[in-house]
């Protein structure tokens, strides 16, 4: 019996297993849950399962920046407001609906990283991280203070709800399952993304950045890739988001929401999807479920992520260990092996 | 491995599962009591405002359940910790308690606008006793606010100003809606008053070093400084205007009246004018009753102009779901609201405007030997 005959069972044992799992996440999230949430009927479960699912989709597209290519991502939110005003403004200025503002926000925002990534990609480790950064706070300080076409922090009233070629999804379970659409169509994409050979390719940026590019990966053009793509469902996201709430201000994109979704990637768990989506989920559900603590629960979300990366270090179903990621990114810049290598471009 | 996985699944499930059980289950409950919902920021960045609110509304809850009313009534108080997400989940959180008849709050602009968004459809009434964008009550008919906006206070000060001799004027304010509304409320009563603005800016909410900015007020060379700020950087602003040795008169709003400002500002508060419409030292008794009761849960503290406007709105919400008693509904509570008319608070007489603005009088003030002084002009 040689290795391929005994491979082939299993193979076929885990193809099945691999429809299995995502065929009950579609009933659940399509089936079960609508079910459960018009049951229950009350525009609170409605509300947090949307924002659950935007999350979802704000983390799952930074895992793809931070988790697979391993690069330390600090300013996601930026793009997701650059998608939520694409939105905003579209809708308030021009009176579009979610139809066209939805691809539109994607791709602006996949358009400014883009541009603000052909300066950038070249820098490694914290270098790049402080670049994102820089790049989260400058976007964030453009929506702020560039008062005459964003309207500052008076914020955007966005008039419209979903609806899809002029049928209106305003309702609830409407607006819960465009939501649910669009994120699972985002995350299916990103999931392929990630676990194809081109994931692969970004997983070799992770690994060792030089040695994949002495293999011959270009590392300069797959980072900005991830990034741009990352950016494009990030401004999806923020088109849901512009639509759902009716009205977004720029203290809704600001460094602490980089910092919630880059603290989802990394309790969930760097470097795999399941894991990011579970991060998400995690860290938008518990603090409303423990709103009955009063002003403790955040001291017990607090807790739950310290534990989990303390219990947890490679969080609840990561790759690669948070700790040595951060290890290498950050600890690139004072690190001295006396061979050239440390401060400085690598 | 698989044990703290384990531990830390139920944990975190337990945590959501009790969430959701009280969601559901609401609490049980006397038919003579009435609920009301506060939404406000109990913990993060600005949390020592939403604990203030917190203390105003218990005071006034307090007072209102021993006065043997022939009901009761309940605040639930829900942490929004400033944060749009966690507003709008409160607000449907409201809307879904059908025994909730009136909701107060927000604190920040941006969170009672997007909460706003969730009671407009819901036809739920929400007060809120600082939100200052200048499109909040525009949102729908069930938006009110207890707090004088800039279109009235802007006007005012600069009547004040120009009857001082301040033709030539510099105006800066922190870059929000509101300190957009401080800029444009202020210099188009200037403009109209034949006065001129020589300079104004923005900067941004918590900055430390404002000598830049001083450096070009005083490049304009103003008679006078228009500003816009909460106490916390007024008194940066105040302290650095001093150590320039910068002697321009400085004008503010009724926002800056704290008794921190003093406190943070010391000597460099000196002299400064502002408006205010609550003033702990007005000897009438109400006034007197809510300083006594604030100081003996503060440690002697005095409350200062937010505190004073979370309590006028609590009970101004109060006495709507007492007029709208028996059997209060949302529509009802809204009505009354819409009816209040010279409502004796700490803050002076308060009337609602036909689009729901608060018309409040306003008092002059200065700070002189380390207090706030009322002046006639």
């Amino acid at each position: 019996m040689n290795a391929f005959e005994t491979m082939a069972p299993a193979d076929g044992l885990t193809r099945r297993r691999g429809l299995l799992v995502p065929a009950l996440i579609l009933l659940l999230v399509f089936a079960a849950l609508p079910a459960l949430l018009a049951g229950f009927d009350k525009g609170y479960f409605y509300q947090i399962a949307n924002l659950a699912l935007i999350f979802v989709l704000l983390s799952a597209s930074m895992h793809l920046v931070t988790g697979v290519a391993g690069l330390l991502h600090l300013g996601h939110a930026a793009f997701y407001g650059v998608g939520a005003y694409t939105a905003a403004l579209l809708t308030s200025k021009l009176g579009l609906g979610f139809t066209v503002t939805l691809p539109l926000s994607g791709l602006v925002a996949a358009l400014v990283a883009f541009l603000v990534a052909l300066p950038t990609m070249r820098l490694v480790s914290i270098y790049f991280a402080v670049a994102t950064l820089a790049i989260g706070q400058m976007l964030y300080l453009v929506m702020l203070n560039w008062v005459d076409f964003t309207k500052g922090p008076n914020g955007i009233i966005v008039s419209k709800g979903f609806e899809l070629f002029g049928f209106s999804l305003s309702g609830r379970l409407g607006a819960y399952y465009t939501v649910a659409a669009v994120v699972t169509l985002s995350v299916v994409a990103i999931g392929r993304l990630s676990h194809s050979y081109y994931g692969n390719a970004l997983r070799s940026i992770r690994e060792d950045d030089q040695c994949a590019d002495a293999m011959g990966v270009s590392t300069v053009r797959l980072k900005m890739e991830a990034f741009t793509l990352s950016a494009f469902f990030a401004g999806i996201a923020g088109s849901l988001w512009a639509h759902m709430t009716g009205y977004i201000s720029p203290g809704d994109f600001k460094f602490s929401e980089s910092i919630l979704i880059l603290a989802m990637v990394v309790v969930g768990g760097l470097g795999s999807l399941p894991g990011a989506i579970i991060g998400a989920l995690l860290l938008i559900l518990l603090p409303e479920g423990l709103r009955a603590l009063g002003d403790f629960r955040n001291i017990m979300v607090g807790l739950v992520m310290f534990l989990s990366i303390l219990l947890l270090p490679k969080g609840l179903l990561g790759e690669v260990s948070a700790l040595r990621l951060v290890r290498r990114q950050l600890g690139a810049a004072w690190r001295n092996t006396g061979k050239g290598e440390g401060i400085g471009w690598r | 491995m698989t044990f703290r996985l384990l531990t830390l699944t139920t944990l975190t499930a337990a945590g959501i599962a009790t969430g959701i059980a009280t969601g559901i289950a609401g609490s049980a409950f006397a038919a003579d009591t009435v609920k009301l919902g506060y939404q406000l920021p109990l913990t993060g960045d600005t949390a020592q405002y939403g604990q203030d609110f917190r203390k105003a509304a218990e005071i006034a809850l307090t007072e209102f359940n021993a006065a043997g009313k022939p009901f009761k009534v309940e605040i639930v108080f829900e942490d929004s910790r400033s944060d749009a997400k966690e507003g709008t989940n409160i607000a449907r959180k409201f809307v879904d308690d059908k025994e909730i008849v009136g909701v107060l709050g927000d604190f920040t602009s941006g969170v009672s606008m997007a909460a706003a968004q969730v009671y407009k459809d819901a036809g739920m009434p929400q007060l809120s006793q600082t939100a200052s964008h200048p499109d909040y009550t525009k949102v729908s008919k069930y938006q009110f606010r207890n707090i004088a906006t800039q279109a009235q206070e802007g006007p005012y000060n600069a009547k004040w100003m120009a009857t001082k001799g301040f033709k030539n004027v510099a105006v800066i304010a922190e870059q929000t809606d509101w300190g957009q509304s401080v800029v444009s409320g202020f210099s188009d009563a200037v403009k109209a008053n034949g006065g001129t603005v020589a300079f104004s800016e923005f900067f941004n909410r918590g900055l430390k070093d404002y000598r830049s900015l001083i450096s070009k007020i005083e490049r304009a060379k103003p008679d006078a400084i228009y500003t816009g700020f909460f106490y916390e950087d007024g008194a940066q602003f105040l302290k650095q205007l001093q150590q320039l040795g910068i002697k321009t008169p400085v004008y503010s709003t009724s926002a800056a009246y704290s008794p921190k400002l003093i406190e943070l500002a010391g000597g460099a508060a000196e002299g400064v004018h502002l408006t205010s419409n609550f003033l702990p030292t007005d000897p009438s008794p109400n006034v007197q009753h809510f300083v006594d009761e604030w100081k003996k849960r503060s440690e002697g503290a005095v409350p200062g102009q937010f505190p004073a406007q979370a309590y006028d709105a609590v009970r101004i919400m109060l006495a709507a779901v007492e007029k709208a008693s028996p059997n209060p509904t949302r529509e009802k509570v809204r009505d009354a609201l819409a009816q209040t008319k010279d409502f004796p608070g700490v803050t002076g007489k308060t009337s609602f405007s036909a689009d729901r603005e608060a018309e409040k009088e306003l008092v002059k003030v200065e700070v002189k030997g380390g207090a706030f002084i009322p002046v006639a002009d």
